[in-house]
């Protein structure tokens, strides 16, 4: 299969004028070309014109002090005026980021069923930080006099009094639940905790086996001598281990 | 348990009959027979059951000896109350718990296809038919369809889109309307149900596979003895061709519909070079000048590439309608193919020289018989000579028609008006 750079194919777009030279030069002059089925049909839909650069699409004011055309046929980026305020939302808010969010739309007409003017809370979308964004856009377009960051303001207090809603709701939906006789697994950060613990549990028995071992071998070497006579022969390594060892044994798990 | 569900769960277990208990159960917890007749398949053991404990039949003798039977007693079949049941109880349930909206579905195209008259620049937008490629892996012959930059990556021009789209969904109806042969080639993973819902739709063939390279350039080695029908303009199988098919060629596509160029550019060669059109969908990094339709979209994403599908298959569906139609009012959109042609003109004048023939003989075995008794076969082998001299003429027209190779357009579906 042929990859890598794409070769220009000049016979696709000239199927119709190929056939019409095949039948009325007759190469074999016995032979008629019958007209293929689809000739009148492309003869009727001729294919769009390909491989002209049109001038692009622009999206930006020219710069009057440009002395040369730059980048005239290339096509521009695409620049809105919520980006700012997106980015300035998620500067101040980083985690609203970590929230899940559906990004799928239904039929393309999602937007249409907001209405910005009611409030952040929009049927079928969740809270999020787009939902600031687009009733920001909505009163500094619509509210007279208004400007930029007091629209923010103004957004950013009614989003959090409507986070903190959600929060007691959660609250209070787990505490009617327990009553009940729920009960919730360990969360994320417990398994995540435990997970942990066990692997630190395990080095602290490798750690132990370690001094061990390495007192072993001091004592094996030092047999000759008087066992009591020098405490100050074991090495730093075995040292430091301990050390190590009694200082996380003394601190609690977390 | 969340305190929502607990209505639900116990209301629907409050309501349910109780748990029937086959005959098995019973005998297994009580031991001593009891005074009730429970209900068995096998009237000889329920004729046993329903005498009176009082006095009890003594067994015969081969009632005594016999073994018992294997067979399990067959419980009777509450299919139907079951379900009514059930149904009840989902009537008294309904309003209990929350409503579910219906959100978006990938099954939702292939459940309700959209068809050309579908397609709105939302539609295209909801399904990402604009996301295109990086920008710096653009093919700059698609900067006619290219919008803008976002965030790094080229923005395909919806508008292009849906007029392309449009314009290749005629070109497939159209081409169904003549009776034209339809390929719908999708060769990436995911594709297969796209690829076979438009061939459905549209009545046309479908390539979910790797093209073998040659199928089309090299058919007679690839493609040799494969089961080819002919049929009428009513689509139904028209007899009398076997000697035409046993000889000849395999077929070509009328239109090749492929939704991944850049996979298949083998194929999309050879369809050039056998004068076949193509459409194809052209990604901001695909090379438009391989097909003859290009319609720009994003190539990557299935929900856009179904959307595509559906709406050429539907295309192709309503072509096919128009052309029964149009054949049940006595209009034919599509001429003979010219070899199938050749061959009943060949067969025509066969049976004409043969029955030409039989009466010369007739003629002379009469002639003969009466005054003259020379026979006179004259004429008659003059006329077996010309006929034999008409064939070989048409034989060999017919073997320079299938030996050149400058008239690849061979017809699957080769029909012949009745």
């Amino acid at each position: 299969m042929v990859r890598g750079p794409a070769q220009r194919q000049i016979r696709p777009a000239r199927v119709y004028q190929t056939v019409t030279t095949l039948m009325e030069h007759r190469i074999k002059p016995r032979l008629a070309v019958q007209q293929p089925v689809w000739y009148k049909v492309v003869e009727s839909i001729p294919p769009s014109e390909i491989l002209t650069r049109p001038f692009p699409p622009q999206h930006r004011q020219p710069n009057p002090r440009a002395r040369k055309a730059s980048r005239l046929f290339q096509p521009q980026k695409l620049v809105y005026k919520e980006d700012e305020l997106r980015k300035k939302f998620y500067t101040d808010h980083p985690w609203e980021l970590a929230r899940p969010r559906m990004i799928i739309e239904m039929d393309g007409k999602d937007a249409l069923r907001c209405d910005w003017s009611k409030g952040l809370r929009q049927p079928g979308m969740p809270l999020s930080g787009e939902c600031v964004v687009q009733r920001q856009m909505y009163l500094m377009e619509n509210v007279p006099g208004i400007t930029e960051d007091t629209a923010y303001d103004q957004v950013r207090k009614e989003f959090y009094k409507l986070r903190q809603e959600e929060e007691i709701e959660r609250r209070i939906a787990q505490e009617e639940a327990r009553m009940v006789g729920a009960y919730f697994g360990q969360t994320f950060q417990q398994v995540g905790m435990k997970l942990e613990d066990q692997q630190f549990e395990r080095w602290k028995r490798w750690a132990t086996r370690e001094i061990e071992k390495i007192q072993g071998e001091q004592t094996a070497a030092y047999s000759s001598f008087d066992a009591s006579e020098d405490p100050e022969a074991a090495d730093l390594d075995v040292d430091s281990l301990r050390e190590d060892l009694e200082s996380t044994a003394n601190t609690p798990p977390a | 348990m969340i305190i929502r569900e607990f209505g639900v769960r116990q209301g629907r277990k409050a309501l349910a009959a109780p748990l029937r208990r086959g005959q098995q159960c019973m005998r297994a917890l009580s031991t001593e027979t009891s005074g009730t007749p429970v209900a068995t398949a096998d009237p000889a053991v329920e004729a046993a059951l329903q005498t009176s404990p009082e006095n009890p039949t003594v067994p015969s003798l081969f009632a005594r000896t016999a073994k018992p039977t294997r067979r399990r007693p067959v419980a009777p079949d509450t299919t139907k109350a079951d379900w009514e049941t059930a149904q009840q109880l989902r009537h008294n349930l309904r309003n209990v718990g929350a409503q579910v909206e219906h959100r978006y579905s990938p099954s939702d195209v292939f459940r309700n296809p959209p068809g050309p008259k579908d397609v709105t620049l939302e539609l295209l937008m909801a399904s990402q038919a604009h996301m295109g490629h990086h920008a710096s892996v653009w093919n700059p012959a698609n900067a006619r369809y290219i919008y803008g930059i976002r965030q790094g990556i080229h923005i395909i021009s919806l508008e292009q889109t849906a007029a392309h789209l449009r314009r290749a969904a005629r070109v497939v109806e159209e081409v169904a309307y003549h009776g034209g042969l339809i390929l719908f080639v999708g060769t990436r993973p995911g594709q297969t149900q796209i690829v076979t819902q438009a061939a459905r739709l549209a009545k046309a063939c479908h390539l979910f596979t790797k093209w073998t390279p040659g199928t089309i350039t090299n058919s007679d080695k690839i493609l040799p003895g494969l089961p080819v029908e002919i049929v009428n303009e009513h689509d139904q199988p028209v007899g009398g061709f076997n000697q035409h098919l046993m000889d000849r060629r395999a077929l070509v596509p009328d239109l090749v519909v492929c939704l991944n160029p850049l996979e298949n550019f083998t194929m999309l060669r050879e369809c050039s070079q056998a004068n076949v059109p193509t459409i194809g969908i052209v990604d901001t990094n695909t090379e438009p000048t391989w097909v003859t339709y290009a319609i720009p979209a994003n190539d990557d994403s299935l929900r856009c590439l179904a959307v595509i599908g559906s709406v050429l298959g539907r295309a192709g569906e309503a072509g096919q309608k128009r052309r029964m139609e149009d054949a049940k009012n006595g209009k034919v959109t599509w001429d003979t193919p010219s070899e199938i042609k050749q061959f009943m003109d060949i067969q025509q004048k066969r049976a004409q020289w043969t029955k030409r023939a039989a009466e010369e003989e007739a003629a002379t075995k009469d002639k003969s018989g009466g005054l003259n008794g020379k026979p006179s076969s004259g004429s008659a082998t003059k006329d077996s000579e010309v006929f034999d001299e008409s064939m070989q003429k048409l034989q060999m027209e017919v073997d320079a028609a299938t030996a050149d190779d400058v008239s690849p357009q061979l017809r699957k579906m080769s029909r012949r008006t009745d």
